[in-house]
């Protein structure tokens, strides 16, 4: 059966044995994804952390011409704010679910919201996002998306999320793209493949898609980017492609897959390109699918000379630096690191599951004791690792920073820098190199009061990460 | 019925009351809710307030309740988080954030809190889910809930009045992006008078301050959201208040401190004096911005958007004092029905002969819609109206949540020195408009 006809896809847990808490050496790890059944942990004290739904507000923000309509109590629109500060493509609506909704249901004010933004609006495509109360309370979304679809001629995808049925906030992205595939990618035709490449894109950064479309663009590959900067239809076009590239393996593979499955669009196998290397190999993937090995093979070659020269010597000989990062651009980082001649010495990720058992298995061989933490927003741990380990540099994606750069090493953000092939590679070197050279920042944080206890850090970093008790 | 709204500035009531407990330096918050609760309100509320991160920074303690939870109840996770954020977090207190889900689930959230009474931890707690309305409500049910609940934690009561003490009440932390530097600069003027500030909210001030409320001679209110607060203490320990449902902005804060000092039986003599220090400085700011005013006309129709009590104080010095004339004046923060007409009254009429259309919505197409029409010569508003503003290809100044493009530290106002900061910022906002017109 298509795996387009459930509501939402399985969550990453039942479907890739996804695991977000977990702390220990890549050998161990990677024999535990290799095992029969992964074991499920849990953590006894937690800090807040990204859910399903902000990663579904964050993908559909980049969607064109679209409004979204989060049927929730207003706060769950929150962060939609600052999605849109970022990415001003569509529109934002909370439907301000009060205390007599979560007891009455709302249905009647999801119809009055997509109604009344129709009318104003015109948008090609209406987001109806649901919540943990609509979730709780099982409001019916389903039968106001296909009455108004009738009534107003509109397409009206459900996106549904929970915030509470699973632990990994990429379950979201899985959500978002199957939906969006669900409603707008046509129904099951004869193969008929077009000469576009589907470069498939969730929520990264202008710069970073803008570099990954000049090398594509560099081998004459004509393009349909998506989901971020799509438009409904491009979804549909996607189904014709010739065949879909990722950028990044773990936000991607559904959208990939359910390509692949259901409308027989290939689906190429790359890393995410991260450093010359793995941006080569890229590259090379991009040409042997096109037959275009040659051009490939020599594009990166023009572009690492090129690259090299701006680099100016840039290296990492002797610094030792930690990770924290979401999975794919973790695994890429590491391997940038090591081309530069620094030392990982340890890597928290957002999470591990089936879709890294082959990159855990290299690790484990390579590096058998490097030390893998898996977390989302968990700074107690980060620094209680970073505290032991001491690494000169930090390199991560998260919010607490502020609470990594007081123990004194270096500090870069790569939440919102570019970091994807030969540009991105010279952006953060420069990033790195300034970081590197000055630390007074970190040395001023350092100054105000540390929030937890130092009997916290007498503790191991991964004392309340428990196995879960069914 | 609420109804649903467009990129709604208000947040909700949980992020509201994280905003209250954030804000009191050695009060950690502990939420007991969805896991993405604290991060809708570090992306939405902190990162639109860029200089915000709270004491400790993000995230916060959050028991990130599952589906086991949802089903079966979430107290003993809440129990087991409680227990061991008071473990590994540092603090003097600790507040309970309960959020829509465990709500509606229906988890004792207050009997957790006795437990942790209990075993003697500084434990409070608030029912505060998001559909129980926006920010507002969340910083008055979070303040409620420190005042009635202090007492409880075995820290000692109201010592009789301390005749200078003043509680500050209105400014809602975060929701009012110049909170501190508004706070900062009410408790300099109150200072400049002989009276000793509680400022609550922002750097130094802790539970300790929290302790000494019952024992402040007077409530001063600046806004209608401490109008509830006010009331409380009123109720319960007899403390009298004055209340404005504006923030006073230049000469309005002559005329607040002037009622202070009636009403408190001040030393006329030495708060006069400070009061025409004060003003002449103001006074000679802008006798030196005058040549500027005048070449690069200052004077133009302006449309602000923002809180009641920062439309009420800012178009009240736009107005009164530097000659500009309020076109649209659009209040956001949907203040209860029993000051609006007050509001409406007040602010209508600022400019004799001028009508000055006053709206009450937080929805931003409408807010938009509102906008585009008054075709107005200056916009002051949040980052949500930057785009209108330059539409209508005129000066803009982010002076409401959000401020997406702005650093506020200690920035403000609020007071004299606020006033002049105003026009430190609305003037170079028009005055390179003006630049880049000439070129």
């Amino acid at each position: 059966m298509s795996i387009l006809k459930a509501k939402a896809p399985r969550s990453r847990e039942k479907r890739l044995d996804t695991m977000n808490a977990w702390q220990g050496s890549a050998t161990a790890v990677a024999a535990e994804l290799a095992g029969e059944a992964t074991v499920q942990r849990i953590r006894t004290f937690s800090q807040s952390s990204q859910d399903d739904l902000l990663y579904a507000l964050q993908l559909l923000a980049g969607i064109r011409n679209s409004v979204t309509v989060v049927h929730a109590p207003r706060g769950c629109a929150a962060a939609g704010l600052y999605f849109q500060a970022r990415e001003p493509s569509g529109r934002l609506i909370v439907t301000n679910l009060d205390e007599r909704d979560t007891i009455m249901g709302a249905d009647l004010k999801l119809r009055r919201a997509v109604t009344a933004l129709h009318h104003r609006y015109h948008p090609e495509v209406v987001f109806i996002v649901s919540s943990p109360v609509v979730a709780i309370n099982n409001d019916d979304i389903q039968s106001v998306v296909e009455e108004l679809h009738e009534e107003l001629e509109l397409a009206i995808v459900p996106v549904y999320v929970t915030g509470f049925a699973s632990r990994n906030a990429v379950t979201g992205y899985d959500a978002t793209l199957h939906a969006l595939l669900k409603y707008l990618g046509g129904p099951r035709k004869a193969r008929e493949a077009n000469n576009r490449v589907n470069l498939l894109a969730v929520a990264e950064h202008r710069p970073d898609l803008s570099e990954a479309v000049r090398l594509l663009s560099a081998l004459g590959v004509e393009l349909n980017v998506l989901p971020d900067g799509a438009g409904a239809g491009t979804f549909r076009d996607a189904t014709s492609a010739c065949f879909s590239i990722p950028l990044d393996q773990d936000t991607e593979d559904y959208l990939g897959v359910s390509l692949r499955d259901e409308y027989e669009v290939p689906y190429i196998e790359a890393p995410r390109p991260v450093g010359l290397g793995a941006t080569g190999r890229w590259l090379a993937a991009v040409g042997a699918a096109l037959g275009l090995e040659e051009k490939a093979r020599f594009l990166h070659e023009q572009e690492s000379i090129a690259a090299r020269v701006e680099l100016a010597g840039f290296s990492l000989q002797g610094v030792r630096v930690y990770l924290g990062l979401a999975t794919a651009t973790a695994f890429g980082v590491l391997e940038l690191v090591q081309e530069f001649g620094g030392e990982v010495v340890g890597i928290t990720v957002s999470h591990l599951d089936q879709l890294h058992r082959r990159r855990l298995e290299e690790l484990s061989v390579r590096h058998p004791d490097l030390q893998i933490h898996v977390a989302d927003g968990q700074p107690f741990e980060e620094v209680s690792i970073l505290k032991r380990l001491t690494p000169d540099l930090y390199l991560g994606d998260s919010a607490h920073l502020g609470q990594l750069g007081r123990l004194g090493g270096a500090v870069v953000s790569l939440e919102d820098a570019p970091i994807l092939g030969y540009r991105g590679l010279v952006s953060l070197a420069g990033r790195i190199s300034l970081a590197l050279r000055n630390p007074s920042f970190g040395a001023a944080l350092a100054r105000t009061s540390p929030p937890y206890h130092d009997a916290w850090y007498r503790r191991s970093p991964n004392w309340h990460i428990k196995q879960e008790v069914k | 019925m609420a109804h649903h709204i467009e990129a709604s500035r208000n947040s909700c009531a949980l992020h509201g009351a994280l905003a209250v407990v954030q804000s009191i330096e050695g009060a950690v918050p502990v939420i007991h809710s969805t896991a993405g609760c604290g991060v809708q309100n570090y992306f939405g509320v902190t990162r639109l307030n860029p200089g915000s991160d709270p004491f400790g920074g993000p995230p916060v303690s959050s028991s990130n309740i599952s589906e086991k939870h949802v089903v079966f109840g979430g107290g003993s996770r809440l129990r087991e988080q409680l227990k061991n954020t008071v473990k590994v977090v540092k603090g003097d207190l600790y507040a309970i954030l309960s959020g829509c889900a465990t709500e509606m689930v229906g988890d004792d959230v207050p009997a957790m809190a006795k437990e942790g009474r209990e075993q003697d931890w500084p434990v409070i707690y608030a029912n505060t889910p998001g559909f129980r309305g926006a920010s507002h409500q969340g910083y008055q049910l979070a303040v409620k809930a420190i005042i009635e609940q202090l007492p409880d934690l075995g820290i000692k009561g109201a010592q009789g009045k301390d005749a200078g003490l003043v509680n500050v009440w209105g400014i809602v932390p975060h929701q009012d992006p110049f909170w501190r530097g508004n706070l900062e600069e009410l408790g300099r003027l109150l200072e400049g008078v002989g009276l000793v500030p509680n400022l609550l909210f922002g750097p130094g001030e802790g539970v300790a301050a929290w302790q000494r409320v019952p024992e402040a001679s007077l409530n001063l209110v600046v806004s209608v959201w401490g109008d509830q607060p006010a009331r409380l203490l009123e109720e319960r320990y007899g403390t009298p208040s004055l209340c404005f449902d504006s923030l006073p902005v230049g000469a309005a804060a002559g005329h607040l401190l002037r009622s202070l000092i009636h009403l408190l039986d001040l030393d006329p003599e030495r708060s006069e004096a400070f009061l025409v220090k004060e003003e002449r400085r103001l006074h000679a700011y802008l006798a030196g911005l005058a040549d500027t005013y005048y070449r690069a006309g200052f004077q133009r129709e302006f449309a602000l958007v923002g809180e009641s009590a920062q439309v009420a104080g800012l178009s009240d010095f736009l107005a009164g004092t530097l000659g500009l004339s309020p076109r649209t004046l659009v209040i956001t923060d949907n203040p209860p029905d029993y000051v609006r007409e007050n509001l409406v009254t007040q602010l209508a009429g600022q400019v004799p002969g001028f009508p000055t259309e006053v709206a009450f919505t937080e929805d931003r197409g409408e807010i938009a819609d509102l906008v585009l029409a008054a075709k107005p010569g200056l916009v002051l508003g949040s980052s949500l109206e930057a785009g209108v503003a330059d539409r209508l290809g005129v000066p803009f100044l982010q002076v409401s949540f959000p401020v997406a493009d702005r650093v506020l530290l200690s920035r403000g106002y609020a007071g004299y020195r606020g006033a002049a900061t105003l026009l430190e910022d609305l003037g170079s906002a028009i005055l390179s408009h003006f630049h880049a017109a000439a070129t």
